[in-house]
């Protein structure tokens, strides 16, 4: 019998689009390899059709809130259905830039230095008196500033000087409850894809991403034409090895299984610096996944039958 | 492993010039396509067509076809099928307008016109003059022709035509190329251009020898108030843009056009390059739905609803809105403009009220410079008064918070524009 895979997607976030985008292209690649499908939207009723049409696996190709902080996941555990990516924690984790950010420095994961402020902060307890503090904190300007939580660059923006920096906070907080304002690192953007299974983790192939505005926020990703892509990143063999360690560490210190994005940035001196580890990495027609995946080999019906293999082996 | 260098449009570089300015944002595309569960869309323009009863569509289609036949599925005339043409020149006298059906083209919506208009009037560093705010579509209908654009402000009376002075004073005669307006109901202001500005705004059209270029979707619309003479029924060298979109429906795409006949010439070659003709099928069934006389109630309980919605969307406002925002107050159409103080950026707010299930427009899409970061457009046209009531009370919420916040700010003088916080 063939097994019933739910695609999930959409959802009330700011990345639904990406998110229908994505399952989309998941269901085509799922039905075309034999599984029946089961295209489902995030809406109050999800519990209930769950019930009802019992999939033996969920894919999770959500992005952003409750698809990728872990309530989804959750849901799932409670519902006893195996889903496609990592946990709960993981997930949680990986959500808050500035928690994830703590945990690298722990564990002596370079990331570039950074303050957060949550927007009671700014209400309650008179934190815009100390925005002159921050120059001093993160090593002066220019400076990265964005949400603490959402993916896609949604709300980002490369600040140049104190006066725009309120500015930015602003704009950053109307997307979540908490603001990151991070040191900006010149250098080669990459995402390092990382993918793991019984036979071990796999790395990837470091994809580099040229954005021609400069930056790479939501409108580079999503336009075609806007960003260019080299994969592999072009990148020193010591470096490169460097980056693939890392990625590598970070899946594993997060406690993420499957698969993870690792987003990081390497230096004009060759250092690597991590900013983020995305648990459900898009998977559209200008993703980053699934370009490294192919440039490994592994086709994007493959990659997605992988992942549904992994959460249904869970069960077993 | 192989190597996969992905440049994805290999084209860019070989567009013409003028695409240049002619860009969708792909953030505000992705808003706008907001398809979420239970979202209320307080954004678009979209008439009510679910009032316009299928089944009088059905049957002035079927006997449309039955007779007019052949006709219907053939090449037309670029000016239009007599028959309309004629339809339209009644529907103008009942507006105060007196013209023949040869004063008049056919075009595909008021729109087709905007680009036609542009075509023929605009080269690359020409000036224009507009309404500021305008139209998005006639923004981008113009920028592809690449004009300077000067945008003039406006207040509950419409367009201020003590400024409009000032900047023909400024350009001289012949200084620019039209003056674009939308004086009933104005999208997105929802302003009406009161009738001592209509004679002024000819006047100095006239002083200067500017065309009047007068876009009038909305004028059918009127909640209350008595109607206003056009533009054109004061001075007939105005160049008038009419539509069915919101009397009938948008999906027939038919709108048109009467100016002056030496400039309806142009249009018609510029239209015969674009499109040959127009829609002949659209247009027999348009004829048979105006020959009839149902369309005039369902354009009444089509008003009637509008109103109501109208009616909803400025009750909650004034519950559910800060003291700090103004807004105007329509007599008719679709659409309030919202201001709110100069330090909040619409923009920014947008993805919260997403989150929190409410679109609207935010006011720097309606302006060519970059204006309109504190404004924002809501439409009351499409969504019933409970939602509208709803999306206001979600959208009040979302600035509530957003309000304490930015008075953290400037409590704290981080923010530059402390004053009015």
């Amino acid at each position: 019998m063939k097994e019933k895979i739910a695609v999930l997607m959409g959802g009330r976030s700011l990345e639904r689009e990406v998110s229908l985008r994505s399952g989309e292209r998941v269901c085509a690649a799922l039905t075309a390899a034999g599984f029946h499908v089961l295209a489902l939207d995030v809406v109050p009723d999800l519990v209930e059709t769950l019930r009802r049409e019992r999939p033996d696996a969920v894919y999770v190709a959500l992005h952003g809130r409750f698809g990728e902080d872990g309530t989804v996941q959750e849901l799932l555990e409670f519902l006893g259905i195996p889903y496609t990516g990592p946990g709960v924690v993981a997930s949680a984790l990986a959500w808050d830039k500035s928690l994830s950010k703590r945990l690298f420095m722990q564990h002596d994961v370079p990331t570039p230095p950074w303050v957060t402020f949550t927007a009671d902060a700014f209400k309650e307890m008179g934190a815009a008196t100390a925005l002159d503090l921050v120059p001093g904190a993160v090593g002066g300007f220019p400076v990265a500033v964005k949400p603490a939580e959402q993916g896609s660059g949604l709300g980002m923006s490369r600040v140049e000087d104190a006066e725009s920096l309120p500015e930015a906070l602003l704009t950053a907080l109307s997307f979540g409850d908490a603001a990151l304002v991070e040191r900006w690192v010149d250098g080669v953007e990459i995402a390092v894809s990382v993918l793991d299974g019984p036979e071990g983790v796999f790395v990837l192939p470091p994809v580099e991403m040229v954005a021609k505005s400069g930056i790479f926020d939501f409108s580079a990703m999503y336009t075609r034409g806007e960003t260019e892509y080299f994969v592999p990143a072009r990148l020193e063999p010591a470096v490169m090895a460097e980056v693939e360690r890392l990625a590598a560490q970070v899946h594993a210190l997060l406690g993420c299984r499957d698969v993870s994005r690792v987003d990081m940035v390497v230096g004009a001196d060759g250092t690597p610096f991590v900013l983020e580890c995305n648990t459900s990495p898009g998977m559209t027609d200008t993703s980053l996944l699934p370009m490294a995946a192919e440039a490994a080999g592994i086709g994007f019906q493959d990659l997605a039958v992988r992942l549904v293999r992994a959460a249904l082996d869970r069960v077993k | 492993m192989g190597t996969a260098r992905i440049v994805f449009d290999r084209w860019d570089g070989r567009y013409a010039a003028r695409m240049r300015d002619v860009r969708s944002s792909a953030v505000r595309d992705l808003f706008a396509a907001a398809s979420m569960p239970d979202m209320i869309s307080l954004s678009g323009g979209m008439p009510e067509v679910s009032r316009v009863p299928a089944d009088v569509v059905a049957r002035v289609v079927r006997d449309a076809i039955r007779h007019e036949g052949a006709s219907a599925l053939q090449y037309g005339s670029s000016d239009g099928r007599p028959e309309l043409r004629a339809i339209i020149a009644e529907l103008m006298a009942e507006i105060g307008v007196r013209i023949s059906p040869g004063d008049l083209i056919v075009t595909a919506g008021a729109q087709q016109g905007l680009d036609l208009l542009a075509k023929i009037f605009i080269d690359p560093g020409d000036t224009i003059v507009t309404e500021g705010p305008t139209y998005v579509g006639a923004l981008q209908a113009f920028s592809a022709y690449q004009p300077n654009m000067v945008c003039v402000p406006m207040d509950d009376d419409g367009m201020r035509v003590e400024l409009l002075e000032a900047e023909l004073a400024r350009l001289g005669p012949r200084g620019a190329k039209f003056i674009y307006t939308i004086p009933n109901f104005q999208n997105p202001a929802g302003v009406t251009l009161c009738a001592e500005r209509r004679r002024r705004l000819l006047e100095l059209a006239r002083e200067y020898d500017i065309p009047v270029i007068e876009d009038d979707p909305y004028g059918r619309l009127r909640f209350e108030g008595g109607h206003m003479k056009p533009l054109r029924a004061l001075d007939d060298e105005v160049i008038y843009l009419g539509t069915f979109s919101k009397i009938f429906a948008p999906g027939l795409r038919l709108g048109w056009m009467t100016a002056p006949k030496p400039i309806l010439a142009k249009v018609l070659l510029a239209k015969q390059a674009a499109d040959l003709c127009g829609s002949n099928f659209a247009q027999v069934a348009a004829e048979r739905y105006f020959r009839g006389t149902r369309w005039r109630s369902v354009l009444r309980d089509l008003t009637e609803t509008y109103a109501r919605r109208r009616d909803a969307m400025l009750e909650s406002l004034a519950e559910h809105f800060p003291p700090e925002a103004h807004w105007t107050r329509p007599e008719g159409g679709f659409f309030v403009w919202v201001t709110l103080p100069e330090f909040l950026d619409t923009g920014a707010l947008l993805p919260e009220a997403v989150e929190h299930g409410v679109t609207f427009v935010p006011g720097t899409g309606f302006f060519p410079d970059g204006r309109g970061r504190n404004q924002m457009r809501l439409a009351f046209c499409y969504a019933e008064p409970d939602a509208i009531r709803e999306g206001i009370r979600r959208l009040g919420e979302v600035l509530e918070g957003r309000l304490d916040l930015y008075r953290a700010f400037a409590a704290a003088g981080a923010l530059p524009i402390a004053k009015g916080a």
